[in-house]
């Protein structure tokens, strides 16, 4: 099989947050999210990751998907309404289908028929996380919870809402604990399972899983409420011309990206000025070689052998 | 006689390739994953020590590893004797390298399909590419900048979203910070070590 290789790099035990920094962008409580993240780390050797590799063993395939299946169908109506709430009315009427084939034909939602070729319509994911996001409501500091994982302010306050949809609608069964207890450990159990084989490439091979996790996850995000807004791939991207010359004048969503690495003792750049193609966000950071900002010197520096000149 | 009728076909062949979008950028990134299709299909036989092998050369030739270090290190990389600056890119190179050659370690008819149409933004180049198997397909994005004539990957998108540049400033910065650049070479070299062959 192939494991696509994590964005991170590399491994080694975690680096301890060092003195002289306080904390990353976007990041304001990386002291407190670092505890929570060991504590979550040391709580899912002991327990987690072996209750979830023993449930992938124990119980058949078939059975698990159905469970998840059965579990993630109760979970289209959240769905539904929040493509309503983005006016996504075409996303809205497909989850809806979706639900009523799965909760009719597939059994219950165990089966996920809707899925297939007969009908394709795949599950769509929406929250009121990315509604919110959707409206342009920042994410907030991110976020490190023991069992919850990586999340922020906003995203945590959608994901409540998104649990508290059928209880508050529907009541019984889903407002009781006998519900929510198995629906938790089973959905918890089998996430864990199936991403295992993910989060050990991603992991294993960083510096600092901590931040290599946090990178990844807001810039999972970030694109996840790019594309509902339409500003990902195909559509055109408002506000997305960056001034070479504006250093930081525009923040992006991913902090991470936000540094356009120019060096202070850059030479001027001259701002781009020929037409941008709107398309690929990918795009959006300069990515200015740092040996390319040196002082201008009569003779270039030999030692600067693999920069090529950026106009 | 053969010529004669031979010349209209030539004068085609070349037509029709040039039609095909032949992107430089684009054919970077085919060259890429052609490699990681067989060192795919040369399996475990090899080990990691054999893919590494068979795929460095096409990382050499593929990525701009020297630019993508630069970038991920940031500004203070003036400020980092030029040793250590050697001693980085090579650190860096053998990562992505065994990074490769440790997650390619099997082939069960996975492909790699790269979109026709080359997007392009001051001066840089985007390629997406889905990776197809038994599950999802996955979204690849290679973000490529010209260099010495040649179009070399210095960016790796994953779901259109994730930067592989992004992540490792992120992986990267907690130790750079502490331990400045010996510190994270050393780390690099003993991940290196512990993964390696």
């Amino acid at each position: 099989m192939v494991v696509v290789p994590p964005p991170s790099a590399t491994a080694l035990p975690a680096a301890p947050a060092p003195a002289v920094y306080r904390h990353a962008p976007g990041d304001p409580l990386e002291k407190f999210n670092r505890h929570m993240y060991a504590i979550h780390q040391k709580l899912d050797r002991a327990v987690l990751r072996p209750a979830a590799m023993g449930y992938k063993h124990a119980i058949p395939s078939p059975v698990r998907g159905g469970v998840r299946h059965f579990f993630s169908n109760l979970g289209e109506p959240v769905v539904f309404l929040n493509f309503v709430l983005q006016f996504k009315l075409h996303s809205a009427a497909r989850t809806a289908v979706r639900f009523i084939l799965n909760s009719t034909i597939g059994v219950a939602g165990l089966i996920d028929v809707a899925k297939g070729s007969a009908f394709e319509l795949p599950h769509l994911p929406n929250g009121f996380g990315d509604t919110l996001g959707y409206y342009g409501v920042k994410s907030g500091p991110y976020l490190f919870l023991p069992l919850v994982g990586p999340t922020d302010f906003r995203d945590l306050l959608g994901s409540q809402a998104d649990g508290l949809l059928l209880p508050l609608a529907v009541g019984r069964p889903f407002d009781r604990l006998e519900y929510a207890v198995p629906k938790a450990v089973l959905t918890g159990l089998d996430a864990r399972a199936e991403y295992d084989a993910d989060l050990k490439a991603l992991l294993d091979d960083a510096l600092d899983p901590y931040a290599t996790m946090r990178s990844v996850y807001l810039q999972d995000r970030a694109g996840e409420i790019a594309a509902l807004k339409g500003t990902s791939a195909d559509v055109s991207m408002p506000g997305d011309e960056i001034d070479p010359a504006a250093k930081g004048a525009r923040a992006s969503a991913t902090p991470e990206l936000e540094d356009p690495l120019a060096d202070p003792a850059a030479r001027p750049v001259p701002p781009s000025t020929g037409p941008k193609p709107a398309a690929a966000p990918e795009l959006r950071d300069p990515l200015k070689d740092p040996a390319d900002f040196r002082p201008v010197a009569p003779v270039p520096p030999a030692a600067d052998p693999g920069a090529p000149a950026r106009r | 006689m053969r010529s004669r009728f031979l010349a209209p076909t030539l004068l085609l062949v070349p037509a029709a390739a040039v039609a095909q979008a032949e992107d430089p950028a684009r054919a970077t990134v085919q060259a890429l994953d052609d490699g990681l299709i067989a060192i795919m299909k040369s399996g475990k036989a090899g080990g990691v020590a054999g893919r590494s092998a068979l795929i460095a050369p096409i990382v050499d030739r593929t990525f701009d590893l020297p630019l993508m270090t630069r970038l991920v290190v940031g500004p203070s990389w003036n400020t980092i004797a030029p040793a250590d600056q050697t001693a980085l890119v090579t650190a860096f190179r053998k990562m992505t390298v065994g990074q490769y050659a440790r997650n390619f370690d099997s082939w069960s008819g996975e492909s790699f399909v790269i979109a026709p149409q080359v997007e392009e933004r001051a001066g840089d180049k985007l390629v997406r590419t889905t990776l197809r198997g038994s599950g999802e397909p996955v979204s690849i994005s290679y973000r490529l900048r010209q260099n010495g004539g040649r179009w070399k990957i210095i960016d790796v998108f994953y779901k259109n979203s994730i930067s592989q540049l992004a992540t490792r400033r992120a992986d990267f910065s907690a130790i750079l910070a502490s331990g400045g650049p010996k510190a994270l070479i050393a780390h690099l070299d003993q991940l290196a070590t512990k993964s390696g062959d």
